[in-house]
């Protein structure tokens, strides 16, 4: 009796509480609503209005002026897949990513830990760590183009070498990587800060309790508890480095670099677009890399669901 | 939780934004104002590219046509270098809000849509100001033509220089009576002078600087020496590509070979070419822009064209030339104003010869003040022997041709290709630009009609 007086009972209060949940939401929605509107609205304009501009212009002619544009269909894309350019740009900001991911993760870490256990002057060293992070990009690149000069240089001057670092292709994209980790590690370095102080110490005393040494305690705690940070670290920089443009183009005086060494995929967009006032071809190239930055976004956040499952 | 912070930080956001936004707006509205409120009857908006000591003299040049036509008010406007004026000038004739007057590289004129971008000149208008076809070298005017209209009134010619130390050169004894370098006519004189003139150089220092791993200085000499070679690149008609590999082969071997023989070290392949040179390196080949650097160095030094070691004169020439911005109401007032202005820095260009630039109004060439001009006076002649881009809309000064070619010239400058490929390359690069549409009328070079 009880039971069915419970299961009568059961769906009338999922009901009720169905409907308040709504009743909250649309109440949500009209304080919330409001608030975000301004910034759906600029969204709209600045960032799904372009995109879908760009999608659409991809597959006309169009040029700079916008003028006199007819529709092509998919000519800029099969353009774009024989063009040894395309290919080139996307594959040196791909080096690009793959020199500089690995190095600034480890290298924030390294910095994180010292910060983290370092008793005298902490703030001093969190803020040299991080204040690089605050420079505009043309600030950090003008710096280090002055540094790399192979005759002021400082660089070669106190290695006492006469490297070419920014005119020849061995080293022009390494020069701009020591650049990039100079500059941005602060924003990894800082979240794998946050990361540490979140850890609760009794883990590690626990441990130590146990005779754990200081290795141990690294591995089996420290490490494990900053995987997910590890994560985000990784694909943010993944995304970030992708992107390359800034840097690139300040340091080698807006040219594509030594033979064309450091023209990234980016550059190569606003080339077209802007120099041969290619519009509809850059757009084209444009989506490609919008699907390519898109599918790693998508794959991390698979891989993250994953993970997160079976640790369920 | 937070929220509400986050929104509320936005709202402020947008709302400063807006309000720096109209600031702008209301700035823009002043200096109108002011031009107007100047009273002036007309009023000459003109977009330049000129920085640093171009930018100056250009300015000096200006002031003294206001002074010397009080009537017309100029209001000037000093753009980003490169391909960002271009972009803006053809946006803002496209959405027909051009400036009265602009100016561009001469290369460019015709990819940049004359007929549609730009406005023809009234030539009659410009020789009622003082300056006619025959005050120009003919091959410099005739660039400027299009489908038989002006588009481009050149104010000047930049040129490639080999520049050289007299200190340096004296003590290896290749200065001639007349305190100029000896002359040069083959490739195997030209290493012979270099060989000597290393002797003469400090430790440390390069022979000559070459900016060899810079694609737009390497993609200029290539243009130079190919010429002096008798090289072409196009059929009269522009539907082959006559692009000669073996003669770009010889170009890119004598290139190279100032690498090999160790006269021009790649380690200072850029701009420090010319601190080498500020340092005490014998030569320097540079655009005529450096001479106010050097003469601001108190260096004692010559600048000839570029040797002509093929045996035939030829040094890489651009010009900087006004164009009329089109626009849908062209005429009136104002477009006279542009026209006289224009008219008036062309022929009182002594001040730009003074940053180095060869003036195209000839008539200012024979002048005693010109002629007094050192080192200006010694290259001179490289009026009479420019080597131009072909006249293709994809070429013209930092243009996609410069772009596409200036790194294979590089790479084999710098030893990481064998010359043969890079002239292959080159070719196989021309023929594409050579297919590719001009995006901004849909034809092809061939199509083009850039007689």
């Amino acid at each position: 009796m009880a039971a069915s007086a419970h299961t009568i009972a059961a769906p009338a209060r999922a009901k009720t509480a169905a409907g308040s949940a709504t009743l909250r939401r649309k109440q949500g929605f009209q304080h919330g609503g409001w608030f975000v509107a301004p910034f759906l609205l600029l969204f709209a304009l600045f960032v799904i209005w372009p995109l879908l501009r760009g999608v659409y212009l991809s597959f006309t002619d169009a040029n700079i002026t916008g003028e006199g544009a007819s529709f092509v269909g998919l000519d800029n894309y099969r353009e774009a897949l024989n063009d040894p350019l395309v290919w080139d740009s996307l594959g040196h900001s791909a080096y690009f990513t793959l020199l500089v991911v690995p190095c600034i993760t480890v290298l924030a870490f390294l910095l994180a830990m010292l910060a983290h256990h370092i008793e005298r002057g902490k703030w001093l060293w969190r803020l040299c760590f991080f204040a690089p992070f605050l420079l505009p990009s043309t600030v950090a690149a003008n710096l280090w183009q002055w540094l790399f000069n192979p005759g002021t240089g400082m660089i070669n001057h106190v290695f006492g070498t006469e490297t070419p670092w920014l005119t020849d292709k061995s080293y022009a994209m390494l020069a701009i990587v020591i650049t990039t980790l100079w500059w941005t590690v602060g924003f990894s370095f800082l979240l794998y800060l946050a990361a540490l102080q979140g850890i609760p110490g009794h883990l590690y005393e626990a441990a130590k309790l146990d005779g754990a040494n200081a290795w141990h305690r690294m591995v089996h705690i420290t490490l494990p508890m900053l995987r997910s940070i590890t994560g985000l670290v990784i694909a943010l920089q993944v995304l970030a480095s992708l992107q390359i443009f800034d840097q690139a183009v300040v340091m080698t005086d807006f040219l594509p670099g030594p033979e064309g060494s450091t023209r990234t995929f980016v550059q190569y967009t606003l080339e077209e677009g802007f120099t041969s006032y290619r519009v509809g071809y850059a757009s084209a190239i444009s989506v490609i890399f919008f699907v390519i930055i898109a599918a790693v976004a998508f794959a991390r956040m698979w891989l993250l669901r994953n993970r997160e499952e079976t640790a369920r | 939780m937070g929220r509400p912070g986050l929104n509320r930080r936005q709202l402020l956001g947008g709302l400063g934004g807006l309000s720096v936004a109209s600031g702008f707006g209301f700035a823009a509205l002043g200096t109108g104002a002011d031009a107007l409120a100047s009273g002036a009857d007309a009023r000459v908006r003109y977009w330049n590219l000129f920085s640093g000591g171009d930018g100056s003299n250009m300015i000096a040049m200006l002031d003294a046509f206001r002074a010397a036509n009080p009537d017309i008010a100029v209001k000037d406007s000093t753009l980003q270098w490169g391909s960002p004026f271009y972009t803006k000038l053809a946006m803002a004739a496209a959405g027909n809000r051009a400036p009265d007057l602009g100016v561009m590289h001469l290369g460019r004129v015709t990819g940049f849509a004359p007929g549609r971008l730009l406005d023809p000149w009234d030539v009659g208008l410009l020789a009622e100001y003082g300056v006619r076809e025959q005050d120009y070298n003919p091959t410099l005017w005739k660039r400027g033509v299009i489908d038989g209209e002006l588009y481009a009134l050149p104010l000047d010619i930049h040129v490639q220089l080999c520049f050289y130390r007299k200190d340096v050169l004296k003590k290896a004894g290749l200065l001639g009576s007349d305190g100029r370098i000896v002359p040069v006519t083959s490739t195997d004189e030209w290493f012979d002078v270099l060989k000597e003139a290393k002797r003469a150089t400090k430790k440390g220092l390069q022979t000559i600087g070459l900016w060899n791993s810079d694609q737009n200085f390497q993609w200029w000499f290539f243009v130079a020496f190919y010429t002096q070679l008798g090289g072409t690149w196009f059929n009269a008609a522009k539907t082959e590509v006559a692009f000669d590999t073996d003669k770009a082969v010889q170009v890119l071997e004598f290139l190279r070979r100032h690498v090999t023989d160790g006269y021009s070290n790649p380690g200072f392949g850029g701009p420090a070419s010319a601190e080498q040179f500020i340092n005490g390196s014998p030569f320097v080949w540079e655009g005529n822009w450096s001479v106010p650097v050097y003469s601001g160095a108190k260096l004692d030094y010559g600048a000839t064209p570029l040797p002509p070691v093929f045996g035939r004169q030829a040094t890489h020439a651009e010009s900087h030339s006004f164009v009329l911005p089109h626009q849908s109401d062209r005429g009136g007032a104002t477009n006279e104003a542009a026209h006289r202005l224009a008219a008036y820095v062309v022929q009182h260009a002594r001040q730009w010869a003074a940053g180095g630039h060869i003036p195209a109004y000839t008539p200012t060439l024979s002048t005693a003040a010109y002629k007094k001009l050192d080192p200006q006076s010694e290259y001179v002649s490289a009026m009479d022997h420019q080597a131009t881009e072909p006249k293709v809309w994809f070429a013209g000064s930092t243009g996609i041709l410069a772009q596409r070619v200036g790194p294979i010239v590089v790479s084999s400058t710098m030893g990481s290709a064998k010359p043969e490929a890079a002239a292959d390359r080159m070719k196989k690069t021309l023929t594409q630009l050579l297919a590719t549409k001009n995006p901004m009328d849909g034809k092809t070079a061939a199509e083009g009609g850039a007689a």
